[in-house]
């Protein structure tokens, strides 16, 4: 398998989707001009922190069944909701989105009770951003199969959400090669930097 | 390029469809390579080719979109070359006189700095394909589906290096209106027709009506035509499949909206079939297309943005900050290769008001070619504003103009004959603008007479380079009031000659005209005003000089005379340095201290307390009567969502603030009950997020709460311990991951086991209501929730 890696992953910061997982409701909230100018350059400073890389690659799948997904690679997922969602499917793209570690010690010095204001605009900017990556991972790779006229399914899985459990996040460690962007696996399978995703979906014909 | 310039001036120039549809549906399996499989099977790719021709296109795509050595390397295939000749003389055949495009793709990989690929390797892969393509006796060229700016202008380079025929480029845009590395669609027109693309456009991707909107924002900006080749709709899904279902009924109708949008060039991608393009073809024949409304435009970008400069009535500010001169930390960092102190400058001066950013790493001991390219590779992936090229070495801005991945400015050409016969010639190359420096071998002129000639003389050198007056900017030639003092009325006359009778952008070196002067801010302020009075578009400075600058602008208008303008410069550097600002007297000093717990003004809570104690509140009333009052009011607010998490917190870290100063003050006794109640938190064990759990300590400390905070992944047996010690009755356990939130109810279990007397309070973003109940605990959802709990179970 080839693995796309993206170094940098070149993103917008998502602003609007960061103000709203900080809280902010359009019409409700109440923002002075003062606090906005602050937490826009809290969003900005968050940018130069920001060491967002990315690594993607296809697998084909060679078998799936009711519960359980044989991939090439000798890669195996068990999940019944996995395999529902690529039924039909030849092929599976693997994903994973970084945020980087530098902006992860810049929100942990921050919380410990210096500037929590910031910690928090930091964390949100480096969630947001780093599921943004994701989004841009898959509009890439549906940009190079809509010349095959194929393109991704629209729903992605996460390791950790419903059957498909946590420690799938080995596999897809090792296939992606995580460690080539900075990424590593804790023996409780939690990917550090800790603003790291990765996803599964399918890749379907059109 | 005659016979396709002379079509232009009379029809929309119909393009063909999809290319990779067609061939599925004639044979060619799915994964297969299109390139490789059609020079196995000619005559399919000729009946495509003619099926568009016999429907009207005037123009068919050779197919070679994927026929670079990165993307052929994939199917083994070494010989690019002929790939691309064989591939292009099947479309001259099939074409017979017709135009046929050559078609040039993107390679999959991203161009420095977005990505790994060098960006003369990038060049060089274009160039071979350009080669074969050319031998095959292509009219014209279409570099297309491009999603990274950058790569597009390799591949423009790369074709303008090697032949001057006609080149289309047409980049592919995201819902968000922008491509995947963010470019918008002006941005894009703006770098790729400076560098000689000679139609910009947009397609693939999107349907027709998402795209002419793409279109009509481009037009006003253009002076090259516009292409746009939709995909047939967006992609739908049904029974588990995905297609595009817009007929060719309903594509061609956009085709009206496309010519009054400004579209000069059509066609169809993704989707789209050769009855797509017939019916395109009969609705557009008859219309008069829009030619470009402008023949040039001042304008600059980066690869994510874009300014206008002609006809702006505001003034375009150069950060001038990223100069090694006179800082010994910047020089020190740049001889070493470091980078953060010209990032940190970057967003400073971003957040100060700079438009633009001017460049220069001059200085001893660096290399100034190799360090001004990754200084523009840094700053072109963590900034979005324009640069400006700053240097005197030309091998320098050589390098940096073919790197940087948009418009930029060149500061500076003078006169000088060396200078102008090197840099001339590239900035035509790269598309730069370029600012005239009058100055020349004979050294700076004083007068406004003699530095009007040099800028002529330039000019009309620029010209034969295809310049145009939008292409360049003229520098007044600032020079220090204190050694010069005759001169800043001559720069003035030369700022009013381009505003009024020259007619081109004019700009200064603001801090030039304070050097060795004391007040240099208010100078500067003073001078800027004069200079805007005067019709100034653009100044290199610091952002803040020009804040000030407005203050003095009434006062210039009264300064006309030369004579006078030398005194108002000089008074100025007389004026005493201005005081700090005053508080604001008339507001009482505890409804200050409440305003800023409100409003989560940390930076002065503590100048209102010392107010507010110098002026005989006492400490307990302060805390009791302001401040709590204010922190409840806040949590009020949240609730309500009329206050949302980082003010929340601002407020809590002012209340903070406040509460360190005064607890030490008030009286034993006199706090809040809440005061004598320990709670202990924790992140249970095998979860490392703590964010939440230390906003609640935040909050809970400022009502007056003793918390224990034990951090993150702590054991279940650690937190008893703790519980024991400190006999605590409130525990608070926060998790974000569903597989350790299940740690909180070992935690709850033991100390049930334990026989211990103390209520749970859960929170986290996988937590819910239901969960803590069936654990036996209280659930918060946030900081102010978590107080309320914690006050009604202490009591």
């Amino acid at each position: 398998m080839q693995v796309n890696f993206f170094d940098p992953l070149n993103v917008a910061i998502p602003v609007k989707r960061v103000y709203t997982r900080l809280g902010y409701a359009q019409g409700k909230t109440k923002l002075g001009p003062d606090q906005k100018d602050k937490i826009d350059r809290f969003i900005e400073e968050a940018k130069g922190l920001l060491n967002l890389k990315g690594a993607a690659g296809l697998l084909t799948i060679e078998e799936i069944e009711a519960r359980q997904i044989l991939l090439s690679e000798k890669v195996c997922f068990r999940s019944k909701a996995l395999a529902e969602l690529l039924k039909g499917c030849p092929q599976v793209l693997l994903m994973a989105a970084t945020s980087g570690d530098k902006i992860i010690q810049a929100i942990q010095q921050d919380s410990r009770g210096e500037n929590i204001m910031r910690a928090v605009v930091f964390d949100a900017v480096a969630s947001e951003t780093t599921d943004a990556g994701l989004d841009w991972i898959t509009n890439y790779f549906n940009s190079q199969l809509s010349r095959k006229n194929m393109r991704l399914t629209q729903r992605r899985f996460s390791a950790g959400y419903g059957d498909f459990s946590l420690e799938n996040q080995e596999t897809i460690h090792k296939i992606l090669e995580l460690d080539k962007i900075g990424v590593s696996l804790t023996f409780e399978y939690l990917l550090i930097p800790e603003k790291t995703v990765t996803a599964v979906c399918g890749v379907k014909d059109q | 390029m005659d016979k396709i310039k002379k079509l232009l001036k009379k029809k929309v120039i119909i393009l063909d469809g999809a290319t990779g549809t067609q061939l599925q549906k004639l044979g060619m399996p799915q994964g297969a390579c299109p390139e490789i499989w059609c020079l196995e099977y000619p005559e399919i790719i000729s009946k495509i080719h003619k099926e568009y021709l016999d429907v009207g296109s005037d123009v068919i795509y050779t197919c070679s979109f994927g026929a670079n050595r990165i993307k052929l390397s994939q199917h083994g295939e070494k010989n690019i070359k002929k790939v691309n000749r064989d591939l292009g003389l099947i479309a001259k055949e099939a074409a017979q006189g017709k135009l046929v495009a050559a078609d040039i793709g993107p390679t999959g990989k991203f161009v420095e700095p977005y990505g790994e690929l060098k960006f003369d390797e990038a060049v060089d892969i274009f160039g071979e394909q350009v080669q074969g393509l050319l031998s095959a006796g292509v009219d014209i060229f279409v570099i297309e589906t491009m999603m990274d700016i950058q790569e597009a202008r390799a591949a423009l380079i790369a074709v303008k290096e090697l032949t001057d025929k006609f080149t289309m480029v047409t980049m592919t845009y995201e819902k968000d209106q922008r491509t995947l590395g963010g470019t918008d669609p002006v941005t894009a027109l703006i770098t790729l027709q400076s560098l000689g693309a000679d139609a910009v456009g947009c397609n693939c991707s999107m349907g027709p009506q998402a795209m002419v909107k793409l279109i009509k924002t481009m037009k006003p900006y253009s002076y090259v035509p516009l292409v746009a080749k939709p995909n047939a709709g967006m992609p739908k899904l049904k029974a588990g499949e995905t297609f595009f279902d817009m007929k060719a009924g309903e594509f061609s109708s956009f085709g009206k909206k496309f010519v009054e949008a400004g579209a000069n060039i059509l066609g169809g991608c993704c989707g789209t079939s050769p009855e797509h393009i017939k019916a395109l073809k009969k609705k557009v024949s008859n219309l008069k297309p829009i030619l470009p409304l402008r023949k040039s435009i001042s304008a600059l970008s980066s690869a994510r943005k874009s300014i206008i400069l002609d006809k702006s009535p505001n003034l375009t500010i150069v950060g001038e900050s990223i100069n090694p001169t006179g800082k010994k930390a910047l020089a020190s960092q740049l001889r070493q290769g470091k980078t953060s102190l010209v990032r940190q400058l970057a967003i400073t001066q971003k957040q100060q008001g700079a438009n633009l950013l001017d460049v220069n790493v001059g200085t001893t001991g660096i290399d100034e070619k190799n360090t001004l390219k990754e200084i523009i590779k840094v700053l072109s992936v963590t900034n979005d504003l324009p640069l400006v090229i700053d240097s005197s070495d030309t091998a320098a801005i050589e390098q940096a103009l073919r790197i940087y991945p948009g418009r930029a400015l060149i500061n500076s050409i003078s006169a000088e004959k060396k200078k102008t016969d090197k840099l001339l010639p590239l900035a035509a190359k790269y598309g730069a603008m370029f600012i005239i420096l009058p100055l020349s071998e004979s050294g700076i002129p004083k007068t406004f007479k003699a530095r009007k000639e040099i800028i002529q003389h330039i000019f009309k050198n620029a010209e034969k380079f295809g310049f145009s007056k939008d292409d360049i900017i003229v520098d007044g030639l600032t020079l220090s009031v204190a050694s010069h003092p005759q001169c800043s009325p001559e720069t003035l006359k030369v700022i009013s000659w381009c505003s009024k009778s020259f007619k081109v952008n004019s700009i200064i070196g603001l801090s030039n005209i304070s050097f060795g002067m004391p007040n240099r801010s208010l100078i500067n302020a003073a001078f800027l005003a004069l200079a805007k009075s005067r019709g100034l578009s653009l100044v290199i400075a610091n952002p803040q000089d020009e804040k000030k600058a407005g203050r003095e602008a009434a006062k210039c208008r009264r300064v006309k005379k030369d004579k006078e303008i030398i005194k108002f410069l000089e008074k100025f550097s007389k004026i005493p340095a201005p005081t700090k600002k005053e508080s604001l007297k008339s507001v009482p000093a505890d409804k200050k201290v409440y305003r800023a717990v409100l409003e989560g003004n940390k930076e002065d809570i503590k100048g209102f307390i010392e107010e507010a104690l110098s002026t005989g509140f006492s400490p307990d009333k302060l805390v009791h009567d302001i401040m709590v009052p204010a922190i409840n009011k806040v949590g009020d607010l949240f609730d309500k969502k009329e206050y949302f998490l980082p003010q929340l917190i601002a407020s809590a870290e002012a209340m903070k603030i406040a509460f360190e100063r005064l607890e030490p003050l008030l009286e034993k006794g006199q706090l809040d009950r809440g005061k004598k109640t320990v709670i202990i938190l924790a992140t249970v064990k095998g979860d490392i997020h703590d964010i939440g759990k230390n906003i609640v300590a935040l909050m809970l400390k400022n009502h007056g709460f003793t918390v224990i905070d034990l951090g993150k992944d702590v054991s279940s047996s650690k937190i008893i311990k703790e519980i024991k010690k400190h006999k605590t009755v409130l525990v608070g356990l926060s998790a974000l991951m569903t597989t350790t939130m299940v740690n909180m109810k070992e935690v709850i279990g033991l100390a049930k086991e334990e026989g211990l007397d103390c209520r749970f309070v859960v929170g986290g973003a996988v937590v819910t209501k239901s969960y803590a109940h069936s654990l036996g605990a209280q659930y918060a959802a946030d900081g102010v929730e978590a107080v309320r709990i914690a006050k009604s179970l202490s009591r």
